[in-house]
């Protein structure tokens, strides 16, 4: 039975949930727009990364320095859409 | 169709490993599609016409209840090819069939969450930011639903078939598909809802 | 009665009855044919079910070379309707649908499936594979983007086409601004088609990166290889972005959502946006190919290498990321502050950087080479100091204080008709005339190519350089016609003799290949280029398997090495191959596809529905299915390569 739930990833699931409590207290504990944001965006990032490497074994195969190009390829122009669209549309609209 | 026994059997061939490899590269198409997603969703939260504001139409009971099945799912997927690699079929199915009555339940609530957007008052039609909140939440909630029944499939031919390379390759790559739902279930959770409520 | 109404034509005229008339009796005249001939089994055996790459090749450039003609006939009406001052040729809506028609048609399903076209045939050959990754999923690529062709085609005869510009941008594609369903097609048409070409990306990242020949190191693949796998990791990135644009189009347009309204909190700029984020990765989609054959096709020519190999792969590799950087560059004019239209600008200027390095390298791989004026040199040639004359030109534009007095001008036509034609058509007219004698085993005629060539590079040059004049001079773009005394008339009119001049030269070229087919000599060898990379070390026609034994590389010109270096290129035994089987459900999928896009355009819900159902239930036979595909046995390869000659 203790095969069934590997170490690695009962961990992993329990920090994800950690994670998942912090972000909640931005709504439950009064802050500032500027720190709950900071925390959302620590809290998210690190989860997707727990995701990524203990679930989904992105590194385990022989073609991790592909599968880690696209994904970083795709997060670094991810990035460029949103913030350069919140530039564009928002932010230098005038 | 070399079969290579020392590596798991999911990527056993190189049909099997150029599969994974092309559904990883897809998973960067859908991080694109998810981005230029949120990216109009930011531009649009405050556009709300004559309608109402996230924080008027947010409820968080149902948003963690989602939260709560789909990272559960998320674990037990995980486990699902764990239990996968080791051979055990039944502990599989099991895993995989919990996976998909949690995805199932999470369809259910975002269903239900979808209804009270309704009597509330926001609508497709309602404003900017209704449109593309609900644009946004569905496109989520179709992966999702695409997700369900994919598993199922896959769910009836390892049980009929057993493990085998494509059985195997398949069961993985649905793992991968369903990890990722979950991930940007993160995100919209993290930046829609609670950024929404703060 | 009421149920036929909606697919009348909302505006018609004598033009569009005729090519109903005219559509009908070509559609006709092919079924009549085939069923004449009795092709149906071979057409459907070896064609519409194939899974190989060469032959996907050959589809999609025989549907790209048709588009070309649709839209080409596009393009002469324009010039006519302003060819002289106050003209009637063409009414104000129906200009407006002709030059839609003309951008769409050209960008997507011209220029994208030649490009797409040349990568299925050439890539899998260069890298010495035997198929693509996923040939199936291939095979769906090309239906689904000959669905999406056919989809916007048929909006011309059926119920209106698209009005706003290939741009689209609202609200002039909204409900109240474009009252036909032209729109509605515009946006189907390229999502399914978007499909298509993203499962494209997809498999061709996968192919170069699984499936090279052993010693084939990355920094060994021909420059054609290298110029797919950075498109295609552009296509991957830039794709999903225009098709979340194309939903919420068809959100706002058929579920009333005021997404790019101006009312209701919606922006109707967003559309633009999206647009450009998708639209100016896009051109370099189209560019990054046409680069690719040049530098084959240069090196070739010249007899040597290509210079700065790597500085090559750098600059495309730094244009790939660069090309998501400069979008806002295409609406300066919105009303940005000061601040974001210089970022703007400045990555602007500075992806053109990395396109001077290639040209640098292009003309020091010509110098002191032994050039031979071929038909596919010659368009390179013109490529260069053409091509560069447009980048120029863009880096104008990019200059955001400027760009307020050139925007909507014809100076804008001008300038990326100047990148698109000399880059993107000659690289294509270069590229089927240098991998023509592979795909069908006969030579296009040189010298009739060369007339052909005089024709297309002068007509351009006389249809687009006035542009820029007339459009410092103030002439608007997409205005279907002026007074008199603005006095753009004569320019104009230039710029018809032009196009006429170039039309001239597209129908060289058919007459060429027509001529060619019947009189070519057929016993041209296997590399008659004298040329450098693995696809020539295939027999000619290519076999079905490609090569019969995998070859073996120690460089980027492995094909020269092996000839002037005695370099052995096929070592070890014939063995039996794997291949993948043919399959029907691409092309079904496809046409079902088209119906339920079809049904979506005129809210026809129970076709939505029924096709919708059917799609899924070819998923779900998919996902049961088991195909291993097949093995050719030793003894029928042994067989094929004694017939032809044999590889060794």
């Amino acid at each position: 039975m203790k095969e069934l739930f590997p170490a690695k990833q009962v961990n992993g699931f329990v920090f994800s949930l950690v994670l998942t409590v912090i972000a909640i207290s931005v709504y439950f504990v009064d802050m500032s727009y500027e720190i709950g944001l900071t925390i959302l965006l620590v809290t998210a990032f690190i989860q997707a990364g727990v995701q990524l490497i203990i679930f989904m074994h992105a590194g385990e195969s022989k073609d991790k320095g592909s599968i880690y190009t696209s994904l970083f390829y795709a997060i670094f122009i991810a990035l460029v859409t949103i913030f350069g669209s919140l530039l564009a549309m928002v932010w230098g609209y005038m | 169709m070399k079969i290579d026994n020392t590596q798991p059997l999911e990527y056993s061939t190189d049909q099997n490993q150029m599969n994974i490899l092309g559904f990883w590269i897809f998973l960067g198409a859908e991080i694109m599609l998810f981005a230029t997603l949120f990216a109009t969703y930011f531009i649009y939260a405050d556009r709300t016409g004559s309608g109402p504001t996230g924080s008027d139409i947010f409820e968080i009971t149902p948003v963690l209840i989602e939260t709560f099945l789909l990272l559960t799912s998320s674990f037990t997927i995980g486990l699902a090819i764990n239990a996968m690699r080791l051979g055990r079929k039944n502990a599989t199915l099991t895993f995989l069939a919990i996976t998909l009555l949690l995805g199932a339940g999470f369809i259910g609530f975002e269903i239900f969450e979808f209804v009270h957007y309704y009597h509330v008052g926001a609508g497709l039609q309602t404003s900017a930011f209704t449109g593309m909140l609900l644009t946004t939440l569905g496109t989520h909630g179709a992966h999702v639903t695409f997700g369900f029944f994919w598993g199922l499939f896959i769910l009836i031919q390892i049980k009929r078939d057993g493990f085998n390379p494509r059985t195997a390759n398949k069961s993985f790559i649905f793992s991968l598909y369903w990890h990722f739902l979950d991930v940007m279930w993160i995100f919209i959770f993290s930046f829609i809802y609670l950024k929404g409520m703060m | 009665m009421e149920f036929f109404e909606r697919f009348a034509v909302p505006h018609p005229s004598p033009l569009i009855y005729a090519s109903m008339v005219a559509i009908g009796l070509t559609v006709l005249a092919i079924i009549f044919g085939i069923t004449y001939f009795k092709k149906w089994g071979y057409l459907w055996k070896e064609w519409l079910t194939t899974v190989d790459h060469k032959r996907i090749g050959i589809m999609y450039m025989i549907s790209a070379l048709l588009m070309l003609f649709r839209g080409g006939a596009d393009a002469v009406m324009m010039r006519l309707q302003t060819s002289v001052p106050d003209n009637t040729f063409l009414e104000a809506q129906h200009y407006n649908e002709v030059f839609t028609t003309h951008g769409v048609v050209m960008i997507i399903f011209m220029a994208m499936a030649f490009i797409i076209g040349l990568m299925n045939f050439v890539v899998p050959l260069q890298i010495g594979a035997r198929d693509v990754a996923f040939p199936r999923l291939n095979a769906l690529s090309f239906w689904l983007y000959f669905a999406g062709a056919m989809l916007f085609n048929i909006s011309f005869v059926i119920g209106g086409s698209p009005d706003a510009g290939w741009t689209n941008y609202y609200p002039l594609a909204s409900n109240d601004f474009s009252t036909s369903v032209g729109v509605n097609y515009y946006n189907w048409a390229l999502q399914i088609s978007g499909l298509g070409t993203l499962m494209t990306g997809i498999n061709f990242i996968v192919t170069i990166i699984k499936m090279r020949a052993p010693g084939m190191k990355l920094m060994k693949m021909p420059m054609f290889t290298w110029s797919a796998l950075i498109t295609n990791a552009i296509i991957v990135f830039a794709f999903p972005v225009l098709t979340i644009a194309l939903i919420m189009g068809t959100l706002d347009r058929q579920f009333g959502t005021s997404l790019f309204t101006s009312t209701s909190g919606g922006m109707d700029m967003q559309w633009a946006n999206l647009f450009w984020i998708w639209g100016h990765p896009e051109v370099y989609i189209l560019i990054l190919p046409a680069f690719g054959v040049y530098s084959q096709i240069i090196s070739t020519f010249s007899g040597r290498n290509l210079y700065g190999y790597k500085s090559m792969v750098g600059s495309m590799v730094i244009i790939s990321l660069m090309s998501f950087l400069v979008w806002a560059h295409h609406f300066f004019t919105m009303g940005h502050d000061a601040f974001t239209n210089s970022i703007f600008s400045i990555t602007t200027m500075a992806i053109a950087v990395p396109t001077g390095i290639k040209i640098f390298n292009w003309l020091l791989t010509m110098w002191k080479g032994k050039i031979r004026f071929t038909v596919p040199m010659l368009y390179s040639v013109a490529f260069i100091p053409l091509f560069t004359i447009g980048g120029v030109t863009g880096v104008m534009l990019g200059v955001a204080s400027a760009d307020f007095q050139y925007h909507n001008t014809m100076f804008l036509v001008a300038h990326f008709h100047n990148v698109i034609i000399p880059g993107v058509v000659f690289a294509m007219l270069a590229g089927m005339t240098y991998w023509w004698p592979k795909m069908f085993g006969f030579m296009l005629n040189e010298k009739i190519g060369k007339w052909a060539f005089w024709f297309v590079s002068i007509g351009f040059c006389f249809s687009f350089f006035p542009m820029y004049i007339t459009g410092l001079d103030g002439q608007a773009r997409r205005m279907y016609t002026y007074s008199e005394s603005t006095g753009f008339g004569p320019l104009n009119m230039l710029s018809f003799f032009g196009a006429g001049v170039m039309a001239i030269g597209f129908i060289i070229i058919v007459y060429n290949v027509l001529y060619s087919i019947k009189n070519s000599p057929r016993n041209i060898g296997d590399d008659p280029w004298d040329a450098r990379s693995l696809e020539w070390a295939t027999q000619t026609p290519v076999q079905e398997y490609n090569f019969a034994i995998t070859p073996e590389v120690e460089s980027s010109d492995a094909y020269w090495d092996h000839k002037k270096k005695g370099y052995q290129l096929f070592k070890g035994n014939i063995e039996k191959i794997h291949m993948p089987n043919n399959s029907g459900l691409p092309i079904i999928m496809a046409g079902i596809m088209l119906v339920f896009a079809f049904s979506f355009v005129f809210y026809i819900w129970a076709g939505v529905i029924v096709a919708a159902i059917a799609f899924l239930a070819c998923l779900i036979y998919r996902s049961f299915e088991k195909d291993d595909g097949h093995y050719i046995p030793v003894s029928e390869i042994k067989e094929t390569e004694n017939k032809n000659g044999g590889a060794n």
